[in-house]
């Protein structure tokens, strides 16, 4: 069983089991591909004008293909109700989006390669960020909407009552949640 | 009398304030709300946990306002943190 974070002399530490981290280590990765996947869109063709390849700024005339998977929309959300802010704010910000999240999630799953984690305030950031874009996906997947599914799935938190794949996935996303609600109250601790 | 154009007006129409709207979710938990308005915008804990029970609450919270490039940058840094967020100019 993983135990909580906690602030103290060398930092914030916390550890986590074997199976827990090849688990995390999983979901880090399923998200790590599913953002790098969007990250070929934005590749420029070859002949652009060389001051768009040279600013990696993406002309207006070329259009993003829309979202269809509703867990990465999670992830790189639309930036206004007004469409046209939204697609323009899309164009401009969300290849930067997606490299600093893609360069926290592989930070992430490079922690994990050890049981125990030491972390520096920033670096304990970085890793909550992580964890709140697994959770994101996993609410996505659970079709977390409102409150009271949420509530519903937090009642699933032992390995005992799990019979389908939904309440396995519903014992990880509580486990996630878990990991990063004490990392908070460490990560508060240290900076207070 | 020259054909040139008249003078322009020196009448500077200010531009309205943009808003930062963040919205509730079930999701974020209210740990992490509250460090992220602590962290990126400098707001005192009392503040922070105030602003998220708003959101929690109310469903939406007007953050901050400011000019348009402000609050791009913050909503790019909420969703950064992975916060539904959004832009919306003052009417």
């Amino acid at each position: 069983m993983a135990k909580a974070f906690k602030n103290g002399s060398r930092g914030i530490t916390g550890s986590l089991h074997s199976a827990e981290r090849k688990l995390l280590r999983e979901l880090f990765g399923d998200i790590i591909h599913m953002l790098e996947e969007r990250a070929e869109v934005h590749r420029l063709p070859d002949d652009i004008d060389p001051l768009y390849a040279l600013t990696g700024i993406r002309p207006a005339e070329l259009a993003l293909p829309p979202i269809k998977d509703a867990a990465l929309a999670r992830l790189l959300p639309d930036a206004s109700d007004d469409k046209e802010i939204a697609d323009e704010h899309r164009r401009l910000t969300e290849a930067d989006l997606i490299s600093e999240k893609l360069g926290r999630l592989r930070e992430a799953q490079f922690l994990l390669e050890t049981d125990k984690i030491v972390l520096d305030p920033a670096g304990a950031q970085r890793f909550a960020q992580a964890l709140n874009d697994v959770r994101l996906v996993l609410a996505q997947r659970l079709d977390i909407r409102d409150e009271a599914d949420s509530e519903r799935i937090a009642q699933m938190v032992d390995a005992k009552d799990v019979t389908s794949p939904e309440e396995y996935l519903a014992l990880v996303y509580n486990l996630v949640s878990w990991v990063q609600d004490t990392l908070m109250f460490a990560l508060m601790d240290a900076e207070n | 009398m020259p054909d040139v154009l008249s003078s322009p007006q020196a009448r500077v129409v200010p531009e309205k304030a943009w808003r930062l709207i963040v919205w509730n979710d079930p999701v974020n938990l209210m740990s992490y709300v509250s460090y992220v308005f602590r962290s990126y915008f400098g707001f005192s804990q009392q503040r922070a946990d105030t602003l998220m029970m708003q959101v929690h609450n109310d469903g939406s919270c007007t953050v901050r306002s400011g000019s348009r490039e402000a609050i791009e940058s913050d909503v790019q840094a909420m969703h950064n943190f992975g916060l539904q967020a959004t832009m919306t100019q003052e009417d």
